[in-house]
């Protein structure tokens, strides 16, 4: 069994390559899936998370410590598909109908993945109808809605709203996010969580999926 | 009227055309475009200290050549003068002139960059502030550099792959430059980028009438001392909040 330290060590540091050789070797003697994430790779993006925080790292650092992890978790995956491991919950994330702008969108989902989270990312500009076939289809039990503009976060409202029209917000869970979103907004449309960084979107999706029906 | 005038230098010339035509006596200040790459909340907190530090009583009003601008005028408050905000969400309703022909114009040209005289000829200001830690206009060598070749390379694709989301390069021409070397110049950048160029006749009305004083029919939110902006995120973009 190879040293699990530098499993966490290197998601700290975004260090993608010994992430993946470490975990090939854990795989390879034997190493238990579940408990490389939540011994090692959990608690490693949790330290990544309070370092953005109080801004040791910044966006850039978040990226690569995401992209270690997930180049371990695409080992893992097929491990706890296996044994029939059910995902943390199922999220459905993408830009609000009219705004193009994804950097933030693509670092939550990566965030949310490494939390265990299955994450079915429909990009940028994304029609309220899609994220409703996902709620319907696909059985996601949060949507995550993301604007960069003023001008597309009234799509934010639409797109609540139209979860509504079709039937389907009680079952679900809705988190908002993005530059100029705030709190007392989000109260406003009726979205259940908003979070003001990539990081604190983990422990907010966690904390609805608990009172969320499970996928 | 005795005006004070707080602008955003993106709106340089059109702001120096008003105020020279204004019935009114207008101060200027220009503040550097970077301040909305602070984010909200920052830039926010520079405009409430930069309206404080104008003089009380000496004003009857104090304009403010901005939009909501990524919410960097929400929560502004009007302590001793009164305050005069457009209603728009940013400076291209302000030269495209109105929040209408603005919103009509990003509903049917998704992945437009705009230009404007100011946009090309003003400096970066405090952007560099936020490049540090976005590392959104980094090179590709600079972030080699910095965390090395694989990683340098994810990042730089992860950062500027919203460019690829955009199509078209809108110059927005009011009129005010003084030869075509500003056009050209988006031109020149549209071309460069591979993107569709337009060339929009701007509308300097609500920049007009912000300076010289014609602040009805809607089109613009005025705080009495003791109020407050609040971006309301419907068609009316900003209102006053509501006294607790």
């Amino acid at each position: 069994m190879p040293d699990l330290q530098k499993l966490y060590d290197a998601v700290l540091s975004g260090d993608r390559n010994t992430a993946v050789a470490v975990t090939q070797e854990a795989i390879a003697t034997g190493g238990d899936p579940l408990e490389l994430i939540s011994k090692y790779m959990v608690p490693a993006m949790d330290e990544v998370g309070r370092l953005f925080e109080c801004e040791e790292y910044f966006v850039p650092e978040l990226l690569l410590s995401a992209r270690a992890m997930k180049g371990s978790l695409e080992l893992l995956r097929p491990l706890l598909a296996a044994r029939g491991a059910q995902p943390v919950g199922r999220v459905v994330i993408g830009t609000v109908k009219g705004d193009l702008h994804d950097i933030g969108k693509n670092l939550v989902a990566s965030l949310l993945e490494g939390g265990g989270f299955e994450v079915i990312d429909f990009g940028a500009d994304v029609a309220p109808e899609k994220f409703i076939a996902a709620v319907q289809e696909k059985g996601a039990n949060i949507v995550a809605l993301s604007a960069l503009l003023t001008v597309t976060m009234p799509a934010m409202r639409t797109t609540i709203d139209a979860l509504k029209q079709a039937g389907v917000r009680e079952r679900i869970k809705v988190m908002v996010g993005g530059a100029p979103v705030t709190e007392q907004f989000a109260a406003e449309i009726g979205a259940d969580g908003y979070s003001d960084n990539a990081s604190a979107a983990v422990t907010l999706a966690r904390r609805l999926t608990a009172t969320a029906v499970r996928p | 009227m005795r005006l004070m005038l707080i602008s955003c230098e993106v709106l340089f010339r059109e702001m120096c055309d008003a105020a020279a035509r204004s019935p009114h006596q207008v101060d200027v200040e220009f503040l550097p475009k970077g301040l909305h790459d602070l984010g909200g909340k920052g830039m926010a907190v520079e405009m409430q200290r930069r309206i404080d530090a104008v003089p009380a009583g000496k004003y009857d009003a104090i304009l403010l050549g901005y939009g909501l601008c990524g919410n960097g005028l929400h929560g502004i408050s009007a302590r001793h003068t009164m305050l005069v905000l457009p209603r728009a969400h940013d400076c291209i309703a302000l030269l495209m002139g109105s929040r209408e022909k603005h919103q009509q114009y990003f509903d049917e040209h998704p992945g437009t960059y705009y230009r404007s005289t100011g946009w090309l000829e003003r400096g970066k200001g405090l952007q560099q502030l936020t490049h540090v830690t976005t590392g959104i206009d980094v090179t590709l060598d600079q972030m080699i550099e910095k965390y090395g070749e694989d990683n340098g390379r994810y990042l730089h694709e992860e950062l500027t792959r919203y460019r690829s989301a955009y199509t078209r390069l809108t110059y927005i021409a009011t009129g005010l430059e003084a030869d075509s070397r500003f056009e050209e110049e988006a031109r020149w950048e549209a071309a460069e980028r591979g993107w569709e160029f337009e060339r929009l006749a701007g509308n300097l009305v609500l920049v007009h009438r912000l300076v010289s004083g014609d602040w009805g029919g809607g089109d613009f939110v005025i705080a009495q001392p003791g109020e407050r902006f609040r971006a309301s995120y419907d068609d009316s973009i900003v209102r006053i909040e509501e006294r607790a």
